[in-house]
């Protein structure tokens, strides 16, 4: 897993209402939390 | 995902943008959080190459093909400043969550501007729809996860003669999905309706 401290991997991705979200857009605006999970239609 | 939605006002007062992501389609993602009763905040597609930002957070369980079970949050300046995973079977503990970010906004060093939530859709909206129609029911997915099922209401014209009139009346021919705004505009393709939809209800910056 990434070190905390460590620079943010830049990416851009689709969302589920048809968005390109990019970690760059909220530089300086928001954090961001990456909630990363195995499977969509699973337990969280 | 809905211990998470229904603290998202601390997020958003901590100045923090939730993100889900996993390897699952955009349109998985839609049916899988209007199944949850709506999700609002963005599901990410890490879908196509499979698991690359997972694998880029070092959170992609190759031999398995999916990501773990894993928060990191980044600061407003790019930097991980949290990164924690409960493993795939576990479970996060989203008022925790919720304090670490608030704990990381309180001793970011720069102001951040205050979150503008949507305008909404405005009374008198509606949502014109048929049966087993793809796109409407795309359109009908994007109005649950925006949690607007009361103030959005949904016409299906395939089986409402009148439905499909006023369709007609409206928007000048029968084509659905179709939204019309409360000012009697029509908006015909579904991707500019669920666009719409998105900037009124839960915008992103």
């Amino acid at each position: 897993m990434i070190d905390i401290g460590a620079s943010a991997p830049a990416f851009e991705l689709g969302d589920h209402f048809g968005r390109r979200v990019s970690l760059a857009q909220f530089r300086g605006r928001r954090h961001v939390m990456l909630l990363f999970y195995p499977l969509d239609f699973t337990p969280t | 995902m809905p211990a998470l939605e229904a603290l998202l006002d601390r997020f958003y007062a901590a100045h923090t943008q939730p993100l889900g992501v996993s390897v699952d389609s955009a349109p998985c993602h839609a049916n899988w959080g209007a199944s949850l009763g709506g999700v609002s905040f963005p599901l990410l597609a890490d879908f196509h190459p499979k698991g690359a930002v997972a694998d880029s957070y070092g959170v992609y369980l190759g031999d398995k093909g999916l990501a773990d079970r894993a928060t990191i949050v980044v600061d407003a300046g790019g930097v991980v400043r949290y990164a924690k995973s409960v493993t795939p079977a576990g479970k996060r503990d989203m008022a925790e969550l919720a304090a670490v970010c608030e704990d990381i906004d309180a001793v970011y060093g720069e102001p951040l501007p205050a979150r503008e939530p949507g305008p909404g859709v405005g009374a008198g909206a509606s949502l014109f729809v048929k049966s087993s129609c793809g796109f409407s029911r795309a359109a009908l997915l994007a109005r649950d996860n925006l949690h607007l099922e009361s103030t959005l209401p949904a016409r299906n014209v395939t089986d409402d003669a009148g439905a499909l009139a006023t369709l007609r009346e409206l928007a000048g021919k029968e084509q659905a999905p179709c939204l019309i705004r409360p000012n009697g505009e029509p908006l015909l393709e579904s991707k500019d309706i669920i666009a719409a939809l998105a900037v009124a209800a839960a915008p992103i910056e």
